[in-house]
């Protein structure tokens, strides 16, 4: 069952009169409890098309389906019961929590949104979705700025979570976190996969992607280039853009 | 030890003013020293004051309300803690370049990229002015920017963040630096794109004897490039290894930010993370600072006591009291 189908996306933009091809073309599945892998360089469109498969962004041509029926109606997307289907996990911690709420008061108001609790159960459950997280009931009262990067994208990724999507897209998670921070993020990420979410993974570092992923897609100028089992295409790249990509990774040689 | 080390910190101590009577201390005991031609990776997590030490280093720790408190600080002979103004003018920029942590917001959005690198090259006040935008050019192709003559006349909101880098180090060698402090250089940037800014600042080291500090959270990076790596933790140096032996490393930190590679498990692996959140700056445990997330913490640790950097080997250095019990 694929849970998500892009079919024939495509996204131009109108820069100074110059059309730009950021997504062309592309075909795309996310089957049910898989987590699948877009990377590519900068500007190669993949933030686009995870944009596209969110919703966020409309494409001008093709259509993209959610468990057979499409996401768009008119010039909005994921309306009424499916809105919560899909959540975003987005790049920039510090960007995607409000600076003047508490985090427990920021996943409480979605979780209350979303779930319909009151307001004191609500509070409940936003601990409790804290908590397992690894963000204490202390830190769950400290405003976004005085956490550390890496607590703070779990706690973005909490409020992803607070609507109980059953599709998480994660645009570039762990770039903008350090190393240890990170490990404790993809842990987190990897339960979340026992769990059974869905998970699309947005990142140009294949260290990442290797570790998470069922099936990559290999994005660059706006078409996947490549697409196959992670094993496959991190054993035997058959295009030489993924093989530049994968021989890019620092640190190979010292293992 | 060298004899004589082109940079040679000592127990530095670096302090913020908070209020008029409060003092934070940021980085507490650094300790390390840099020779010449040298590519030093100075590692650490977020807000362990690796920042702080590398505005040490170019002088500019003022801007942020920081200071200097205690310890030396030495360059190529010159003590950069009592230096005057006059002193710096001759040194920052000129013997000591600096490449800034936010590259992608590094080169001045109002200026044109000639106009930034010529303001770098006219630093040297004798330098003809007729001559700065062949030495602008000449500078572009040594970073290796395609097209140089119309980057010289665009801004930086034009460029992509591989090719700003490359400004700002361009900028940093304008001078032919001794020593290029870089922080965080390829932080947000594309694989390809890092490790073609990686090659970049080899190249230059080996056509210009340059030293490097490099910068980055990113163990295997500054793995495969350094020659010496500097571990940071919570504004102490904690260990000092040559690069290739970092897998017999002899503190409990480094064999921890060592086991968090991601690259070392098999997918969907138990990755192995450190324990707990790095101690906040003021709320550092007496002794070892490590002793609260550490595995083999033992009583001694914990009693308050200075841990200096203790000679272990060939340019080798630890702080960890149990070293000689580490068996990996």
């Amino acid at each position: 069952m694929n849970i998500i189908e892009a079919k024939d996306v495509s996204v131009t933009f109108n820069s100074y009169g110059d059309i730009i091809k950021a997504v062309d073309h592309v075909n795309f599945v996310l089957p049910k409890g898989q987590t699948i892998g877009i990377v590519g360089e900068s500007g190669s469109g993949k933030s686009t098309f995870a944009r596209v498969l969110s919703g966020l962004q409309l494409p001008t041509s093709g259509s993209v389906t959610f468990m057979g029926n499409p996401i768009q109606s008119g010039k909005n997307t994921y309306e009424g019961a499916l809105r919560k289907e899909v959540q975003m996990v987005f790049q920039d911690p510090y960007g995607s929590l409000n600076p003047r709420m508490r985090i427990v008061k920021a996943i409480a108001e979605a979780i209350r949104q979303h779930q319909g609790l009151d307001k004191k159960a609500s509070r409940v459950a936003a601990l409790d979705l804290l908590e397992s997280m690894g963000i204490s009931a202390l830190d769950a009262q400290k405003f976004p700025s005085k956490l550390s990067g890496g607590q703070r994208q779990r706690a973005s990724v909490a409020r992803a979570l607070s609507a109980q999507p059953s599709v998480l897209i994660a645009d570039e998670p762990t770039s903008a976190i350090d190393q240890s921070a990170q490990a404790q993020l993809l842990g987190l990420f990897n339960d979340l996969i026992k769990k059974g979410l869905s998970i699309v993974l947005v990142s140009h570092d294949l260290g990442v992607i290797r570790y998470l992923s069922d099936y990559v897609y290999v994005m660059k100028d706006g078409v996947f280039v490549e697409s196959g089992k992670s094993e496959e295409i991190f054993n035997n790249p058959k295009e030489d853009y993924t093989k530049k990509l994968i021989s890019s990774i620092p640190g190979r040689s010292t293992k | 030890m060298s004899i004589n080390p082109l940079v040679s910190i000592k127990d530095l101590k670096i302090e913020v003013r908070v209020t008029r009577a409060k003092r934070l201390s940021i980085v507490d005991s650094a300790s390390f020293e840099i020779e010449s031609g040298k590519i030093i990776g100075l590692i650490g997590e977020s807000g362990s004051g690796k920042t702080m030490l590398c505005r040490s280093l170019v002088g500019t720790l003022d801007r942020r309300g920081a200071y200097i408190a205690a310890g030396q600080l030495i360059f190529d002979g010159i003590d950069l803690i009592a230096a005057k103004q006059s002193v710096w003018n001759e040194i920052r920029g000129k013997r000591i370049g600096y490449v800034p942590q936010s590259a992608l917001a590094g080169p001045n959005p109002v200026m044109t990229i000639g106009a930034q690198l010529a303001e770098a090259i006219l630093q040297d006040e004798n330098f003809p002015k007729s001559d700065v935008e062949k030495r602008s050019l000449e500078l572009l192709n040594i970073v290796q920017i395609r097209r140089p003559e119309t980057v010289l006349k665009q801004y930086q909101h034009e460029l992509s963040g591989g090719m700003k880098q490359r400004v700002m180090i361009a900028c940093a060698i304008a001078q032919q630096p001794e020593l290029i402090v870089a922080d965080e250089p390829t932080t947000g940037l594309d694989v390809t794109v890092q490790a073609e800014i990686m090659e970049l600042l080899k190249q230059i080291r080996k056509d210009f004897n340059t030293s490097i500090i490099l910068v980055s959270h990113d163990l295997p990076l500054i793995n495969e490039i350094c020659d010496d790596i500097v571990v940071m933790h919570a504004g102490t140096t904690v260990e000092k290894i040559p690069s290739k032996l970092i897998k017999t490393s002899k503190h409990p930190y480094t064999i921890a930010l060592y086991n968090s590679r991601i690259d070392l498990v098999e997918p969907k692996g138990q990755l192995k993370t450190i324990n707990g959140q790095p101690p906040s700056v003021g709320n550092w445990p007496a002794g070892c600072r490590f002793s609260e997330r550490c595995d083999f913490v033992k009583d001694k640790c914990r009693v308050k006591q200075d841990l200096p950097l203790i000679e272990i080997g060939s340019n080798h250095q630890t702080s960890c009291l149990r070293y000689d019990e580490i068996a990996r």
